[in-house]
């Protein structure tokens, strides 16, 4: 089977291990990763400040890159709503980019949505010794009604102890421009976000969306370095058992 | 309306430090929801009776203007009279008149949204009519003169001294107490004898009823009862949008309306008025208005889009569930109406340009959509404000130095974004830079934009490849896993 690898613009400059990651889980599961090096960004930063005009731009970009690709994974939850929702939407007058835009939305899966769903694993090889915890991201859950899937994958790591986190599926504060715009208001919901995790007693806070690791991550290795926030495909990538 | 918009952040900031305020924001986070889920459990299927009271809203609006007509008909069929008002100054203009024509000294007033929407305490005091809140809540709001902290419990933030303090102030109580039940029953005392010998009464609405002509409101202290009940001259004020189209639909509506706001499965008190009191009838007005408000949204009707937003019934379940109200609280909002029924509704009443942060201070996280009883998306709507935004700032003439700059920065963004290999020629440039300013792996400020992220929170520093540099160097899939797929370029 054949994925076309949708790496979000944060993935590809900031945190590229993510991506590799998903190639790596992706290729163990016997798929064939397909990475078009003309992307760039799904246009979200534009859209969610108001600049539709640009975002179109953007949006017809990516169709024309994945073009007729049957399946899109992304380990980021926003980018794909972007992709899957408001790529209709913005494209709504345009009837032709339109049509393109609803036939792609139904072949962008989120990266844990597409292990489970679609490849029907929830075992994927990893060994970990330790007690994990996972925070429901925003557009994850409420965006794309992903829940299940990740917490499979987690209970499917070998020796692993899931701990709760409290207020798991309140918002970490992020939202993009929010986290530059309001820093105050955002300051007060990361530091609850880093006091649950704390709280729980888990060594590891997982999560499947860019956005929320760097911010989560950026509080932490300011206020609390000795904890770590990791994306849950890296995570499951670097606990492969050897082979 | 006294509006303070422009101040978000400045009073955000406050609440932020505020210890009380932050307290009391702990317990709406933490509580509401719970009561919430106890009362919705008492659906046999939640998600159903959600869809349920979305579809009733979702028809109730799209057939507004019939239904409106269907009501004023069947009220004034009962013998209440039916008076439409196109804005503010009308409605007040509308209620100075009755209270005039009654010879009125002093008007009492049930808690609604609308009165206070439209300023009317201050109108009819300007003009020599004594206006008495009876509402527990909104007593104390109107002596502090205080915005409403939450939609459904204005003054919850308020502490009993300070409560105590004010209404020794007014007379309300003879003694200082920080008891709840002794405030209670003093406002109780006080508002009793004013009661006595009322001419004339002022309610909001929570439900009318296309059908029968049925002005329905729901609380919880007795209140409104004792308004809709004992004067001569009763007037209630609904927002156009309070229509629903039978009574069968108004008590599911009113089911779900409890539910959300207290988590009580019934409030306290419920009335249905049918027109004035008949001539067999012992208690209720002998003349009833009803003000039916316009104030704007034949506007935000007209547009398919905003529409929506008129399907809110005011329970306040978004506000309890927000993380952003729940973290400053309902005055920065600087309106009537706070939280993200605020942030929906405002911007349309008193406009785009006035109102950013109404629409930007979101995370676009969807737990106001997903709790919404009444089927409104609230991150949809903020999203298509804030390209209004823009579309303003870009109107010929309207043009200024910093939108010019911003809009030319979108455009290079849009640009790089469309293109591959400029995308990545412009991070080449970047990279360098930014990393100059990191210190063991991680930028700890930087000296031009994104100030705010730094405030709390390091940047790792960008990687020496992007992920794109580093594809052609990703191993193919070993041998020895069995496995034939080769990862391919493209």
């Amino acid at each position: 089977m054949k994925v076309s690898l949708f790496i979000p613009c944060t993935v590809d400059i900031m945190m590229p291990e993510i991506g590799i990651a998903a190639h790596t889980l992706l290729s163990n599961l016997g798929t064939q990763t397909i990475y078009h090096k003309e992307q760039t960004c799904c246009g979200q930063p534009l859209f969610n400040a108001g600049y539709r005009d640009q975002a179109k731009q953007v949006a017809k970009h990516f169709i024309e890159v994945f073009g007729e690709d049957e399946c899109i994974v992304s380990p980021a939850g926003s980018c794909v709503c972007m992709v899957k929702y408001h790529y209709p939407e913005l494209l709504e007058d345009e009837p032709a980019w339109h049509k393109r835009a609803c036939g792609l939305a139904d072949r962008v899966y989120e990266l844990s949505q597409y292990i489970v769903d679609v490849l029907k694993t929830t075992d994927v090889g990893a060994k970990y010794e330790g007690k994990i915890t996972y925070h429901e991201s925003c557009h994850i859950l409420r965006g794309l009604n992903i829940s299940d899937q990740p917490k499979k994958l987690i209970a499917g790591v070998e020796g692993v102890q899931f701990v709760e986190l409290e207020n798991s599926t309140t918002c970490c504060g992020f939202g993009g421009e929010f986290a530059i715009g309001y820093p105050e208001i955002s300051e007060a919901l990361v530091r609850d976000k880093a006091a649950n995790f704390i709280k729980s007693g888990a060594d590891v806070l997982l999560l499947c969306e860019p956005g929320c690791l760097l911010n989560i991550s950026g509080y932490l290795h300011r206020n609390h370095p000795q904890k770590t926030a990791r994306h849950l495909a890296s995570f499951l990538a670097e606990n492969l058992k050897k082979v | 309306m006294h509006s303070h918009i422009n101040k978000f952040m400045e009073t955000a900031r406050k609440e932020l430090k505020n210890e009380q305020s932050q307290m009391f924001l702990m317990m709406v986070a933490l509580g509401a929801p719970i009561l919430r889920q106890i009362g919705m459990s008492s659906f046999p299927d939640i998600t159903a009776a959600e869809s349920y009271s979305r579809a009733i809203r979702a028809d109730a609006i799209a057939r507004l203007p019939e239904l409106l007509e269907e009501f004023e008909k069947n009220a004034e069929s009962k013998g209440a009279k039916v008076l439409w008002a196109k804005d503010a100054a009308e409605a007040n203009k509308i209620i100075l008149d009755i209270a005039n024509c009654g010879g009125v000294s002093y008007v009492m007033k049930g808690k609604s949204m609308i009165t206070e929407e439209i300023g009317l305490n201050d109108h009819l005091i300007k003009n020599g009519v004594e206006v008495f809140e009876t509402d527990l809540g909104e007593v104390i709001t109107q002596n502090l003169n205080l915005h409403p902290f939450h939609l459904v419990g204005p003054a919850i933030n308020v502490p009993p001294g300070e409560i105590s303090e004010v209404f020794l102030k007014k007379g309300i109580i003879k003694k200082a107490s920080t008891d709840p039940v002794e405030l209670g029953s003093g406002a109780r005392r006080y508002l009793r004898d004013k009661f006595r010998n009322l001419q004339m009464g002022i309610v909001g609405v929570n439900m009318a009823v296309a059908e029968t002509g049925t002005i329905i409101n729901v609380e919880n202290e007795g209140n409104i009862r004792l308004i809709k009940s004992s004067p001569k001259t009763l007037v209630a004020i609904m927002s156009l949008e309070k229509v629903v189209p039978t009574i069968k639909d108004a008590i599911y509506m009113t089911r779900m309306l409890t539910r959300n706001c207290t988590g009580q499965k019934i409030t306290s008190y419920m009335t249905m008025d049918t027109g004035p009191k008949k001539p067999e009838e012992q208690d209720g007005p002998e003349e009833l208005f009803i003000i039916i408000l316009d104030n704007g949204r034949s506007e935000i009707y007209r547009d398919f889009k905003t529409r929506e937003i008129l399907k809110c019934i005011r329970c306040g379940a978004c506000l309890n569930t927000c993380p952003v109200y729940t973290k400053i609280g309902g005055y920065p909002y600087g309106a009537t109406y706070c939280g993200p029924v605020g942030q929906v509704l405002t911007p349309m009443l008193a406009g785009i340009e006035s109102t950013a942060d109404l629409y930007r201070a979101c995370t676009l996280c969807g737990m106001c959509k997903q709790i919404c009883p009444a089927g409104i998306d609230h991150p949809s709507l903020l999203l298509s404000y804030r390209a209004r935004q823009i579309d303003i700032k870009n109107q010929k003439g309207k043009k200024t130095m910093q939108s010019r700059r911003e809009n030319a920065m979108a455009g290079l963004i849009s640009l790089g974004m469309s293109h591959g290999w400029l995308w990545n020629f412009g991070l080449k440039i970047t990279r360098p830079l930014m990393n100059s300013l990191a210190k063991d792996g991680y930028i700890a400020s930087i000296p031009m934009g994104a100030q705010g992220w730094f405030g709390c929170r390091d940047l790792r520093a960008i990687p020496a490849k992007t992920f794109h540099e580093t594809w052609n160097d990703l191993p193919s899939l070993p041998e020895s896993s069995g496995n034939t797929s080769k990862k391919e370029d493209s």
